[in-house]
């Protein structure tokens, strides 16, 4: 079955939000967002010929994506990542636990029943929390949990040099999250 | 024993499916002895189903009210009609 493509003028109309959601869900940044959706619709136009029709032209756009998006993270960590990894160092936890590795913090459970991603308000809470995080703690946290890449090809692509650094950064990341959503939404 | 902040750790470690048999097995003693560190672990996977389903329906990952703005829409508009008009001639 093939499907009709709307005409490329179209494109930015019919799919640039939710293009631009899916990067910024990613990459955090909105400048980069914008220009990575930029980069699919001109990447797309040229790959026109090549497209067969046989997923939905969305679906399509956002196979092109993905790509920008890996390419995008690719190129940004052979810029700057050197000593990413260490500002996250054991030390860096002191404010959750005490001296001797007890928890510091009120550790009540989520005790509401089911959170459902249907309930905006929960997503508002939800993104500002993840905002709070460095962005690059953010986006290495959404690859991981969003699209549940391999962790050995996160750490490649963004160059973080061993797994061990990549699961210091993501438990900081799931500490903080685990915080900001327990005092922003479950009490 | 592990301290809780090694628990916490390795709780998170656990979500990627990588603990050797050691780190399982201080853990699981950990958690067995610690309700703190029981709930921390059921909160991570918690919040791990959370943003797999958030990922799996991306419509729902973030609100209507986050878009192109008028300006940048306005600036990728122009920039495909200028390759388009480049392809055309």
């Amino acid at each position: 079955m093939t499907h009709k493509l709307s005409t490329p003028d179209q494109w930015l109309d019919l799919h640039g939000d939710i293009l631009y959601r899916y990067a910024f869900a990613r990459v955090r940044v909105p400048e980069i967002a914008e220009d990575l959706v930029q980069e699919t619709l001109l990447g797309a136009l040229k790959a026109n010929a090549g497209y067969a029709g046989e997923a939905s032209e969305r679906t399509w756009l956002i196979g092109i994506l993905k790509h920008k998006i890996i390419d995008h993270f690719r190129k940004a960590s052979r810029e700057k990542t050197q000593g990413f990894a260490d500002q996250f160092s054991e030390d860096a936890n002191n404010d959750y636990f005490d001296r001797q590795g007890g928890w510091q913090i009120d550790l009540s459970s989520w005790s509401k029943p089911d959170v459902s991603l249907e309930q905006e308000q929960f997503i508002d809470i939800l993104q500002h929390c993840i905002d709070r995080l460095p962005t690059k703690m953010a986006q290495l946290f959404m690859l991981r949990e969003l699209d549940g890449m391999a962790s050995e090809d996160i750490c490649k692509m963004m160059s973080i040099s061993t797994l061990n650094n990549f699961w210091v950064i993501l438990s900081r990341a799931r500490l903080q999250l685990r915080h900001c959503l327990d005092l922003k939404w479950f009490n | 024993m592990l301290t809780c902040k090694e628990a916490s750790f390795l709780a998170s470690k656990k979500l990627d499916g990588k603990l050797a048999w050691r780190e399982h097995l201080g853990l699981y003693l950990h958690i067995s002895l610690c309700s703190l560190c029981r709930r921390y672990l059921q909160d991570v996977k918690k919040l791990r189903s959370i943003m797999r389903a958030a990922g799996k329906y991306d419509q729902l990952l973030l609100p209507e009210s986050v878009r192109l703005s008028a300006q940048s829409r306005e600036r990728i508009q122009q920039a495909l009609r200028n390759v388009l008009q480049k392809m055309e001639q």
